[in-house]
């Protein structure tokens, strides 16, 4: 089971430093293939992860 | 940095450190472990981390170092003959637009590793030129011609055409841009 985890967001063009050097119908692809991964849903074993180094910094 | 404050800014930095692994490995799979690592290891030297600093390039620093480290001990450099690992980077090819951005997953991982990053780091993720050079441990003129080698070779990989597409994703692409300001009035290290 997996949790969607409220993300950073990712710059929308008109903040984005995006290269001057690549053509916008390039930089907007590659921006739309990245966040299409960073739509995903985390997966749990993230939460886990995270869940464990904050009890491992509160002690036993 | 208080640690439940640190821990609140990995966390929402997740998704982009999961983004960012899967466009160096090209494995999902493989670059969550790439992301567990980077986490455990940015826990564990959290105190290196200068407070007010951009967490995100400190993050991807990491996450960099864990991929070419894995590597090295590998001893061997991505491959994917069979399209296996390319074929997940993408999402399934319901419509044009999607088909589109398979074919540029595929043709990323044409790319040298050092020109994908750098194409990535500052098309995709946000980051600034200078803030790609320190990622990348580089100059920030090392990275504008490796941004420019993967640019023209994105170009030949996807052919000339790729620019004149008319679908679902250009729309999208037009509506996202229109009423800003031209990329090069963005750029901060721009020449």
């Amino acid at each position: 089971m997996t949790e969607k985890i409220k993300s950073d967001p990712v710059p929308e063009a008109p903040e984005a430093a995006t290269a001057e050097q690549v053509p916008d119908w390039l930089s907007g692809r590659l921006r739309r293939m990245f966040t299409d991964v960073m739509d995903e849903p985390v997966p749990d074993e993230f939460k886990a992860l995270l869940k464990q180094l904050e009890d491992k910094e509160r002690g036993p | 940095m208080a640690e439940d404050r640190f821990l609140d800014q990995v966390t929402a930095l997740l998704p982009a450190l999961r983004a960012f692994g899967r466009s160096l490995c090209g494995d999902p799979a493989r670059a969550d472990d790439l992301v567990q690592d980077t986490v455990l290891k940015a826990w564990t030297n959290r105190e290196q981390f200068q407070s007010g600093s951009n967490l995100k390039a400190w993050l991807f620093t990491i996450l960099r170092n864990c991929y070419y480290s894995e590597l090295r001990h590998r001893k061997f450099e991505v491959e994917d003959p069979d399209g296996v690992c390319a074929a997940q980077v993408a999402v399934a090819p319901d419509h044009d637009a999607k088909l589109h951005l398979r074919d540029l997953s595929h043709a990323l991982l044409e790319l040298p590793s050092d020109q994908r990053e750098a194409l990535i780091l500052v098309c995709a993720t946000g980051l600034s030129y200078e803030e790609a050079a320190d990622v990348c441990q580089v100059a920030v003129g090392t990275i504008k011609s490796r941004i420019a080698r993967a640019r023209d070779r994105l170009v030949d990989l996807l052919g000339e055409d790729a620019a004149h597409i008319n679908g679902p994703l250009s729309m999208l692409e037009s509506t996202s841009q229109s009423g800003t300001q031209s990329s090069s009035q963005r750029s901060s290290g721009a020449t």
